[in-house]
């Protein structure tokens, strides 16, 4: 395995300036779309969008976490949402048409062309992060923007990133400097600071946040897991339980021998026109 | 060698099903099967299954359109056929002894074995059992199909279950279903029972002898005497 690649996102220096969010869409070809507020939804009207998420035309966005303490008072916690790149990824396992691979440098690499639409995806991924497209009957991700990597270059919304908060690099040099990071904040206001992705789902995700409250506090799963239909489906029914059509074919396929063997030997073939058994 | 008995219309034959359960029965076998190959292809992750209609998005079209003949002929036979319908279940809530005595006998009779058989009604016990399983599975197949089909306006928690309900469902259906088609055509033991559904008659001979209760009830002299 290739020494492993992501995204660093630093919430303690996002401006939510959202710049990343442009430059997503720039890069990946995705129109506006002028029906929905990233603010929270149509309707909303505030800057708290903590319920928001992507969509089929937007692999990412910013979350605003508003919270409020009584020691710290009322703060905004910004967080760019987008595909995690599990290191074990739930996607790769159910998606029928094998359309996810894992890049030996850790990006989850989902192929459109091989993309039929069926969403099975959608409903395993604990972060319920590939969305529906229906003009392309797909689904679309973050796409850890594989071909710029490919071409040394860095993800879009890494370069763009103004005050620094997202950092593209190697993660065990990454997870280093998150973990200083991390010591930094604590003394320096924001005690119940965290890494998060080092550890989730037991072999944790490819991109790593650092944030500077307990993941709740910005909307993420505190213990993100796989939903029991899921493990049940794939582990057990998918492998397991269709074998037993072949043998309900293997019984009929007997008893076609069985039957006309015995009635040969009984020389009473005749008793099948003259309806069976007695 | 003979794969079933030769239709005879010389001998004195009685209806066993009428012109809609036979094209219900019919559509629905067409539609269940196109379902089953083209999804069979996503279960089975197989692209040779796939390539018969034309690649993955054929057979999901084509499982689709299946899905919608299916489930609107279904339910348009029960709204049509709900006296049939009613007829039936009535008489697969006579589950007695003599479907026991019909269940336990079955094996040996399944290998070819000549055995006594106690008097039937107009399903036999094994016919009750697929009678019962079978439209259950396929009820299961449809609700959660249509589930899966348009997963956004439900309950995530149920689309995840709809996907093992939708396999496991596929799987019990196609089990009875394979039983089923043998036992309906090429077990020499069945006899006249393909000629049933799909002429719509037996002959009066088969039926008095497989189907005693039945024939008596239905063609009987007490029948013949009441109708008259
Ligand atoms: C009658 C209503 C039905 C509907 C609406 C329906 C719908 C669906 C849908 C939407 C899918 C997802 C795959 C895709 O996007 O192409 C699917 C998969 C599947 N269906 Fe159906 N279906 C129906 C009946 C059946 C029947 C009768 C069978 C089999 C006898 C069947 C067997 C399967 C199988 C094996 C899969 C693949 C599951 C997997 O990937 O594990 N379906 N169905
Ligand atoms: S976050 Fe979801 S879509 Fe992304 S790799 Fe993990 S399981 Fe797959
Ligand atoms: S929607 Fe596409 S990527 Fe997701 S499981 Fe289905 S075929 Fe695979
Ligand atoms: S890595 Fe690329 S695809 Fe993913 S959020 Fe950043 S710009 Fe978008």
């Amino acid at each position: 395995m290739a020494r492993q690649m992501t995204n660093l996102f630093d919430s303690s220096k996002c401006t939510a300036c959202r710049g990343c969010f442009s430059a997503c869409k720039n890069s990946n070809q995705m129109p506006a779309l002028f029906d929905r507020s990233y603010f929270g939804g149509p309707g909303n009207g505030t800057y708290d969008s903590k319920d928001g998420d992507t969509d089929a035309e937007t692999l990412t966005m910013i979350r605003f976490n508003e919270t409020e303490d009584p020691v710290d008072g009322v703060r905004w916690n910004f967080l760019k949402w987008q595909c995690m790149h599990c290191v074990d990824p739930i996607c790769l396992k159910v998606c029928p048409k094998g359309a996810y691979t894992k890049l030996d440098w850790g990006c989850t690499f989902h192929d459109e062309e091989k993309c039929i639409g069926c969403q099975y995806c959608t409903y395993a991924c604990p972060f319920g992060i590939p969305k529906y497209r229906k003009r392309t009957d797909t689904v679309t991700k973050c796409t850890l923007c594989y071909e710029r990597v490919a071409e040394g270059l860095q993800p879009a919304c890494a370069q763009t990133c103004a005050p620094g908060a997202i950092k593209f690099g190697y993660r065990d040099e990454l997870l280093e400097e998150a973990r200083e990071r991390v010591k930094y904040l604590r003394v320096n206001g924001f005690p119940r600071a965290t890494i998060y992705g080092e550890t989730e789902l037991g072999t944790g995700t490819n991109k790593l946040y650092i944030l500077t409250d307990t993941p709740d506090k910005f909307g993420l799963p505190v213990k993100p897991q796989i939903e029991g239909n899921t493990i049940f489906w794939q582990n057990w029914v998918q492998p397991y339980f269709g074998w037993l059509i072949p043998i309900a074919l293997g019984a009929s396929a007997l008893s076609f021998v069985t039957s006309r063997v015995i009635a040969n030997k009984n020389k009473e073939y005749e008793g099948h026109a003259e309806g069976g058994h007695e | 060698m003979q794969w079933i008995p030769e239709y005879r219309d010389d001998v004195p034959r009685v209806e066993r099903f009428n012109l809609l359960a036979r094209s219900t029965h019919w559509i629905h076998t067409v539609t269940f099967l196109l379902c089953l190959f083209t999804g069979l292809a996503l279960f089975l992750r197989a692209d040779w299954l796939a390539v018969i209609f034309g690649g993955f998005r054929g057979a999901g079209l084509v499982h689709r359109i299946a899905a919608v003949v299916m489930t609107v002929t279904i339910l348009t036979a029960m709204v049509i056929g709900v006296k049939g319908v009613i007829a039936w279940l009535k008489d697969l809530l006579r589950f007695g002894m003599n479907d026991i005595g019909f269940l336990l006998k079955f094996p040996a009779e399944f290998l070819g074995l000549k055995v006594k058989i106690p008097p039937q009604t107009r399903f036999n016990g094994g016919e009750k059992m697929n009678s019962m399983v079978t439209p259950t599975m396929v009820f299961l197949l449809m609700i959660s199909g249509w589930i899966i089909w348009w997963p956004s306006i439900w309950w995530p928690g149920l689309v995840r279950a709809s996907y093992w309900i939708h396999d496991i469902a596929m799987i019990l259906a196609t089990i009875m279903v394979s039983m089923h088609a043998y036992l309906g055509s090429f077990h020499p033991g069945s006899g006249e029972s393909f000629w049933g559904m799909w002429k719509g008659t037996v002959r009066a001979d088969w039926a008095q002898h497989h189907h005693t209760i039945w024939y008596d009830e239905t063609y009987g002299e007490k029948a013949q005497a009441e109708a008259e």
